[in-house]
């Protein structure tokens, strides 16, 4: 089982949702994922399956529409799974969280484990984010990052 | 040596090379495109991370094609290894693609569905390749089975040239390169999620990756039969592995095109070299060389 | 044991007689009784056959069955013609017309009657017969006992008033003794005659349903098939006027005929041809698939066009060599490559299944044409596998049919979850026909195998063909598996009558396919020798090169120098693909997930709708892939029937050069 733990701090594939996001943060994980900032050095690889994915990158606060989506989604994925946040949208809502049909941050409908605040999160606290999620997963299983 | 002894290292070998293969690919692609990439072992986290997961399913169907795919795929290189029949081993590697497509098809899944059809339009375009390889083979060394090239003095590149041309192109397509990475692809999800291959998850992606490969051993291991005299074996790897680095080139300057195109591209490139080989030997050296 | 002459007549007769019954009885369980008791005697006369090995025969009371044979042949003729004028069909009419008058100046005229009398004997039973008859009283009797519960069903549907039964399944039990009789005649006549009597059932049991569709069809198999019946008098005459013996055993028995006979060997090698709808005759089968699905079955794919693959087969010694014979392959290769085009573009199981039929048999010509004894071997192989597993695959499309009262492939979409067993069977079906080790594989790697030194072009084009299969098969297969992610789908209950014969036919498929190694060597090599040897003195070389072993896949160059094909090792690999499934891997309902939908799935796992805008409820749904803009009929049967002409003419060409030479 250590090899097991080991290689999923070293593979994190990653679903990325945008709920209702004006963009902003989403344009800045996609900068994560080019040769600039290059992620994939540490395993991390876009999928757009729920079924591939490991760790699911949220961005925009939850209206009702989406709430239905994203909860479909996260049941999607296989475990074991973490969740993160990403933007202030996200993680309460934003400028938004008095709208009609604005829920909240993204907690409201799936257990999260990271917060990244920012509008627009920078693509370095994001990757500082990932590396949070993982020492959290290295954590709970008992290995070392 | 004992084929049984032979048959088990190359079964318990083969994924190493391929996952390693697999990885350098990736680092290859990833220099190219000017970044770090990931380490080369990363295909191999991959997998246990996969192993790791959960079972989720679509339906009972799937395993038991996955099971098809992996089986049937050892087995072609278990052909290749012991030097048996190549034309049964094209029929058999045939069906392993076939078992993969009904995989796909085995769920009502838009995507997985579109993946299957592409899958099958790709075996159309490369499965007549295949075939008339072995007929070339045939032609030259009057023998259908693998030990007679090992065997005879000339090596199989000196007059099937046109068909060695022919099998780089589907050497493109069945290791899902750009431009004919059509039914999945490695960065394809803007277009198809992952067609195929999007029902699959956790421990049976795995086994597909491994397929791969599996199959990544055995396509070399076909393009090394090129130069396989005795004394000339290891110019026959480094030409495979050449021919694995030009395919990395390949995909990364390359888009992704229609299926249309690449069964159009496949016919008339690939099988009218093949075909133009053919009546060479028949026209010119009949008999066995 | 029975004695011989008893073992003909309930191989000719019996049918005949059962058929009679059936048509007086009407009473459903009655009659099913008798078909029933028709097949067992028939199944257990074809093993006898085989046990008793190769034999001839002569009626005892010859002329009288000549007077028998010679009055019927002119009574079918004269209902051609009546066929023609009522169904004001000139073709019919005008191809019965050029049967009936050469005939008859022929047997009258010329003295040709005399000739036939003095033809001894009258009925040859060698190796390749046994194989036949075993075909066709294996496959077709299940056939026949599959059609009792199935014209009930049928005719439920249609909600017909006065039952027809009875009619269908009296052609259907005679026919049976007809094949029989075809492929233990010696003697042309018999020969003609049971030929023209296969003709006239395929009319009658075409036309069944009597729409008007029906009819134009069978009218439509009639004439071409006339055409055919016409190329073999006239072949006859050109014999009679040569001096030569009216018996298959005088054209094939001294090897190579000489040049002036070659004509009248292309001509029975078309008539076979046209009765095996290779292109440009396919269009007769494509149009019998209206027929009710156990005609399609028993004589559109498993006996009645075997018969024409038998002819050609039956004369490859007297084409061996020869210019013809490299023409009657090209011939088969083309149309092998074309069908298997074509059936992708179809969107109808029956007409994916005739095109494949039509394919099928042209590789079998081919494997005739290109006459080494690994290419009759081939040959061989491929009419007793063929005949089993498109057999199921027939008698599967009809048992579909009456699940989802549809022929369309998108109809078929997701039958696994509601009726499993059918499905089952028929993926068996299906995977039989080009899965590795399968039977039919066997044969197609036998026909490459052989091809690739005698006529390369042949082999070129059995390629392209082999790719084209693999795609129709599999897109059909795939779609019936389509399910959505739910459990626990009851089997369903199958009459026995439809369960019988389709568990018997899979049963056979696996056996065959299992030990094809001992069947070829404690049977079928016989059946290659018998065709090669009739004429020219060869030593049975058996393989010629090549194993099938089961035993073990690791060979040395020098005992298998051309190729190998392990047979039981690919079995247990198949086997251990099915099973670690079935035993390890159990699906809990937690585990299932629903189809990718991004999200938008309605309801929970087993969704196939998803809210599309407005969240309005939006079906899911899938099509097929058909590229009928390519692969269409409208696209390639231009290029099809021009290049098969084109073909034919020249394999006439060679005939008559090598003949105007000779003279």
């Amino acid at each position: 089982m250590g090899i097991i733990a080991t290689s999923r701090l070293k593979s994190p594939w990653i679903m990325h949702f945008d709920n209702s996001s004006c963009n902003g943060c989403d344009i800045e994980i996609l900068a994560s994922l080019t040769p600039l900032y290059d992620v994939e050095r540490f395993g991390i690889v876009n999928m757009g399956n729920p079924k591939h994915a490991d760790v699911l990158v949220i961005t925009g606060p939850v209206n009702k529409r989406t709430a239905r989506v994203l909860k479909n989604l996260y049941d999607q994925i296989a475990d074991p799974k973490m969740v993160i946040a990403v933007g202030t949208c996200a993680t309460s809502g934003g400028v938004f969280h008095n709208c009609y049909n604005v829920l909240g941050g993204v907690d409201k409908v799936v257990p999260v484990d990271v917060y990244i605040p920012g509008c627009a999160a920078r693509p370095e606290a994001i990757i500082d984010g990932v590396v949070m999620a993982l020492q959290k997963l290295a954590k709970l299983q008992g290995v070392a990052l | 040596m004992n084929a049984w002894i032979i048959a088990v290292i190359t079964v318990i070998v083969a994924p190493f090379i391929g996952g390693l293969l697999a990885g350098i690919d990736r680092r290859i692609t990833a220099r190219l495109q000017g970044r770090f990439g990931p380490p080369i072992l990363q295909p191999f986290y991959d997998t246990f991370k996969l192993f790791g997961k959960n079972r989720i399913a679509v339906n009972w169907g799937q395993f038991m094609w996955i099971y098809f795919y992996l089986l049937l795929m050892i087995t072609a290189l278990l052909f290749l290894v012991l030097r048996l029949d190549i034309l049964l081993l094209m029929f058999i590697l045939g069906f392993a693609g076939v078992a993969f497509a009904l995989g796909g098809f085995s769920s009502k899944s838009p995507y997985s569905h579109i993946g299957a059809n592409r899958e099958l339009m790709q075996m159309l375009a490369y499965e007549p390749v295949l075939l008339l390889l072995a007929l070339g083979v045939y032609a030259q060394t009057g023998s259908f089975m693998i030990s007679q090239i090992y065997a005879s003095p000339t090596p199989l590149i000196a007059r099937l040239w046109p068909i060695f041309i022919a099998l780089l192109v589907i050497l493109t397509i069945k290791l899902r390169k750009s431009p004919f990475d059509i039914a999945t692809s490695h960065h394809g999800h803007q277009e198809l999620i992952k067609g195929i291959m999007t029902e699959f998850s956790g421990p049976y992606y795995a086994m597909i990756n491994i397929t791969e490969w599996y199959e990544i051993v055995l396509l070399l291991g076909i393009v090394s039969l090129f130069v396989a005299t005795p004394g000339l074996w290891w110019l026959g790897i480094i030409i495979a592995l050449a021919a694995f680095v030009l395919e990395l080139f390949i995909d990364n300057i390359a888009a992704r095109m229609t299926v249309g195109w690449m069964v159009k591209f496949a016919w008339s490139v690939g099988l009218t070299l093949c075909i133009l080989n053919l009546i060479w030997f028949w026209v010119f050296a009949k008999g066995v060389s | 044991m029975l004695p011989y002459n008893w073992m003909m007549a309930v191989a000719i007769l019996l049918p005949v007689v059962a058929a009679i019954l059936i048509f007086i009885i009407r009473q459903y369980h009655v009659r099913g009784l008798i078909v029933i008791l028709a097949a067992i005697a028939l199944i257990v006369n074809s093993v006898l056959f085989l046990l008793h090995g190769k034999d001839t025969f002569s009626p005892a009371n010859a002329q009288m069955w000549d007077m028998v044979v010679t009055v019927l042949d002119y009574l079918i003729l004269l209902f051609y013609i009546y066929v023609g004028i009522s169904l004001k069909n000139w073709l019919v009419l005008i191809f019965a017309l050029t049967q009936i008058i050469p005939l008859a100046w022929f047997e009258f005229g010329m003295g040709g009657r005399a000739a036939l009398a003095q033809v001894n004997p009258t009925f040859v039973v060698d190796h390749l017969a046994i194989v036949m008859c075993l075909v066709i009283s294996i496959v077709g009797s299940l056939i026949c006992v599959f059609a009792i519960r199935y014209m009930y069903d049928h005719e439920h549907h249609q909600h017909l008033e006065k039952s027809r039964q009875s009619r269908f399944l009296f052609w259907m039990v005679l026919f049976l003794g007809a094949m029989n009789g075809l492929v233990f005649a010696n003697n042309l006549i018999y020969l003609y005659f049971f030929w023209e009597v296969t003709t006239l059932i395929c009319f009658q049991l075409i036309a069944h349903d009597l729409t008007k569709e029906a009819i134009g069809n069978a009218a439509r198999a009639l004439w071409m098939n006339s055409i055919g019946g016409t190329a073999m008098i006239i072949a006859m005459i050109i014999l009679f006027a040569n001096g030569a013996q009216l018996s298959l055993n005088a054209i094939i028995g001294g090897g190579v005929v000489s040049a002036v006979l070659l004509v009248p060997v292309a001509l029975m090698c078309f008539t076979g041809m046209v009765k095996a709808a290779q292109f440009p005759f396919q269009s007769w089968l494509l149009g019998a698939m209206v027929a009710p699905t156990p005609v399609s079955a028993l004589l559109h794919s498993s006996t009645m066009v075997k018969a024409g693959v038998y002819l050609v087969l039956r004369l490859a010694p007297a084409y061996a060599g020869t210019k013809l014979g490299i023409m009657i392959a090209l011939v088969g290769a083309f149309t092998f490559m074309a069908a298997s085009g074509l059936a992708i573009s179809q969107t109808t199981g029956k007409r994916v299944l005739a095109y494949s039929t039509i394919a099928n048999l042209g590789l079998i010509i081919a494997c005739a044409g290109i006459n080494t004894p690994l290419s009759i071997a081939a040959a061989i192989l491929l009419i007793i596998f063929h005949a089993v597993s498109k057999g199921l695959m027939f008698l599967n499309a009809g048992a579909i049919e009456h699940i989802v009262w549809s022929r369309e492939i998108e109809d078929m979409e997701g039958l696994a979850a509601k009726a499993p067993l059918v499905t089952v069977i028929t993926g068996i079906g299906v995977l039989s026909m080009f899965l590795p080790p399968f039977g039919m594989l066997l044969g197609k790697w036998l026909a490459l195998e052989s091809a690739s030194s005698v006529v390369p072009l042949a082999a070129w084009m059995f390629v392209i063909a082999s790719a084209a299969t693999i795609v129709f098969w599999a897109k059909w297969l795939g779609r019936l598996f389509q399910v959505l992610p739910k459990l626990g789908s009851k089997i369903e209950s199958l009459s026995l009558s439809y369960s019988v014969p389709l568990v018997a036919l899979v049963l056979c498929i696996f056996g065959a396919g299992i030990f094809v190694a001992p069947i070829y060597t404690g049977f079928v090599q016989y059946a290659v020798a018998d065709v090669i040897s009739s004429g020219q003195a060869l030593a049975a070389s058996g393989w010629g090169g090549l194993a099938v072993s089961g035993i073990s896949p690791v060979s040395s160059t020098a005992n298998f120098p051309i190729g190998n094909y392990p047979v039981w090792p690919l079995f247990i690999v198949i086997a251990i693909a099915v099973l670690i499934p079935l035993i390890f891997i159990a699906v809990k309902p937690g585990e299932l997930r629903p189809v990718y939908l991004c999200g938008e799935q309605v309801g929970g796992v087993d969704a196939d709708e998803w809210y599309s805008t407005a969240d309005a409820k939006v079906k899911v749904q899938l099509g097929g892939y058909y590229f009928q803009g390519v692969l269409g009929e409208a696209a390639l049967n231009p290029w099809t029937y021009t290049l098969s002409i084109v073909l034919m003419v020249i394999m006439f060409a060679v005939a008559l050069l090598a003949m105007g030479g000779a003279l």
